[in-house]
């Protein structure tokens, strides 16, 4: 991330942003901020609220209590903020089974207001740069799970986002793919394209990201930044807030 | 914009399901058949007598196909995972509804004039009623479209589409025969005869147009996509 785009005025605000799911609270007083061409890395147990956080910044999901700022404008009064500025691959990257790839990234195009030529160049555009072609006729329910995966990521970057949400995305992807998919990020991220990369996998946070949060039971229990040589010490941090239940203060120290 | 993409999107996915295709044909060849015995009556000199009991013929398989047509609309997308797609897109409870409503009634307008053109093909032939003709299209129409709408209620409350096409063709039924009952006591009026829809339904099969009879449907469709909205947006508030 340079200088000049750390600077810039927030894509994302979260404030005191509270969500209760199935009766528990999943997401409680989150506070979080995200520059134009940051990647930010979002760690948790199952359960620690990394999901519906997402669910939530993608607008899919609407905070019990709290603000969700795009560009400094509430998106919780305009939801059509979402569909402009966000990208967002949801966890298993659900798909219409009986669509080809093609039919989805017309419908996610227009969903996300592109039409006629604007959508014809950017679905053109997106086939190209995740090798989409050999698959672009096929139907969706008949693609690998890997496959899915690079179409639910061309969906949510087709209509060029300020802000990208990627939910595991390197599910199901082999070796390479997971290669490609972190120069993709790097590529978005140079771009000033600001990313949340949610994952299980720590290894992926110190490859891309520069900043990483730690969810533990719904809290923000650490946010700062992460460097490709620090694994070690991101593995301590994590297994020190998941498996001690440790409290934000002490982690916060 | 967003109620032409979800309308879009649902056209696209009715038209490349095999379902809907093979619905249509079976529909209609069972309504060939039925055309083909009535071709006798219409020997005898009167179209409508051919195609009134056709239209009827058709307001009876209705019942099945309608349910089974619309059945994913709603509890698909829940299945498949992708009504947050919607609903990230910021497209509201019920425009998301009312798009999966409207892609359904090209399909069920084209059946409708797929069965009308065979008793048509004949018309040049006779004379037809062609008052009484239009009374009892307009009817089915309205009839189709009401079932359409209870269907995606239906859908709209279940994440299996057979348990939603299970619940509509039930519901579609009690609504035609709640005032059975009544009707075997000889009780013509009253509210329980107003809420069946047989009594609107063969009202207009009959060739009578009544504003009464039109607002009974339109009622009935609206009702029916107010709570598919409100089941839909109880779910984006759930997530």
């Amino acid at each position: 991330m340079t200088a000049a785009l750390s600077a810039a005025p927030p894509v994302l605000q979260l404030d005191r942003v509270t969500r209760r799911r199935a009766g528990r609270v999943a997401v409680q007083d989150l506070n979080l901020e995200l520059a134009p061409g940051q990647v930010l890395g979002l760690l948790g147990v199952n359960g620690a609220g990394k999901s519906t956080t997402l669910s939530m910044i993608a607008g899919a999901l609407r905070p019990d209590a709290g603000a969700i700022r795009l560009n400094g404008e509430d998106f919780l009064e305009r939801p059509e903020l979402a569909r402009r500025l966000v990208g967002w691959l949801p966890e298993r990257a659900p798909v219409w089974p009986e669509l080809s790839v093609m039919e989805h990234l017309d419908a996610h195009g227009r969903l996300r207001g592109l039409h006629g030529a604007a959508l014809r160049e950017a679905r053109g555009a997106i086939i190209e740069r995740l090798e989409l072609q050999p698959l672009a006729r096929r139907l969706a329910g008949i693609l690998s799970q890997g496959q899915r995966q690079r179409l639910g990521l061309a969906c949510a970057l087709l209509h060029r986002p300020a802000l990208l949400v990627l939910d595991e995305p390197a599910n199901a992807l082999d070796p390479v793919q997971v290669g490609a998919l972190r120069e993709l990020i790097r590529e978005q991220a140079a771009a000033g394209t600001a990313v949340i990369l949610s994952t299980h996998v720590l290894v992926e946070v110190t490859a891309v990201c520069d900043r990483v949060a730690i969810l533990h039971e719904g809290r923000l229990h650490h946010d700062g930044p992460v460097r490709a040589d620090d694994h070690a010490a991101l593995e301590r941090r994590f297994f020190g807030i998941a498996m001690q239940g440790a409290t934000p203060a002490a982690c916060a120290a | 914009m967003t109620l032409l993409a979800v309308f879009r999107l649902e056209l696209r996915r009715l038209l490349v399901q095999p379902l809907a295709w093979v619905l249509l044909a079976l529909g209609l060849a069972w309504l060939g058949w039925c055309f083909t015995r009535l071709l006798g009556d219409f020997l005898a000199g009167e179209i409508q007598r051919a195609a009134l009991p056709l239209l009827g013929q058709l307001a009876q398989i209705a019942f099945l196909v309608v349910p089974l047509l619309a059945m994913s609309t709603l509890a698909g997308e829940r299945r498949n995972g992708t009504l947050p797609l919607l609903f990230a897109a910021g497209v509201p409870a019920s425009r998301i509804v009312l798009g999966k409503y409207l892609a359904l009634l090209p399909w069920l307008l084209a059946w409708l004039l797929l069965t009308l053109a065979m008793p048509l093909a004949l018309a040049h032939t006779t004379t037809p009623d062609w008052g009484k003709l239009a009374a009892a299209t307009l009817g089915i129409a309205l009839m189709l479209a009401a079932l359409a709408a209870l269907a995606v209620a239906a859908s709209a409350f279940t994440s299996h589409p057979a348990i939603a096409a299970v619940v509509a063709l039930l519901l579609g039924l009690a609504l035609w025969t709640v005032n059975l009952g009544a009707q075997m006591a000889g009780i013509d009026g009253g509210a329980i005869n107003w809420l069946a829809m047989s009594t609107h339904g063969q009202n207009l099969l009959r060739g009578l147009v009544s504003t009464a009879d039109i607002l009974w449907f339109v009622l009935l469709v609206a009702v029916c996509l107010a709570l598919a909205t409100r089941r839909l947006a109880a779910d984006k508030e759930r997530g």
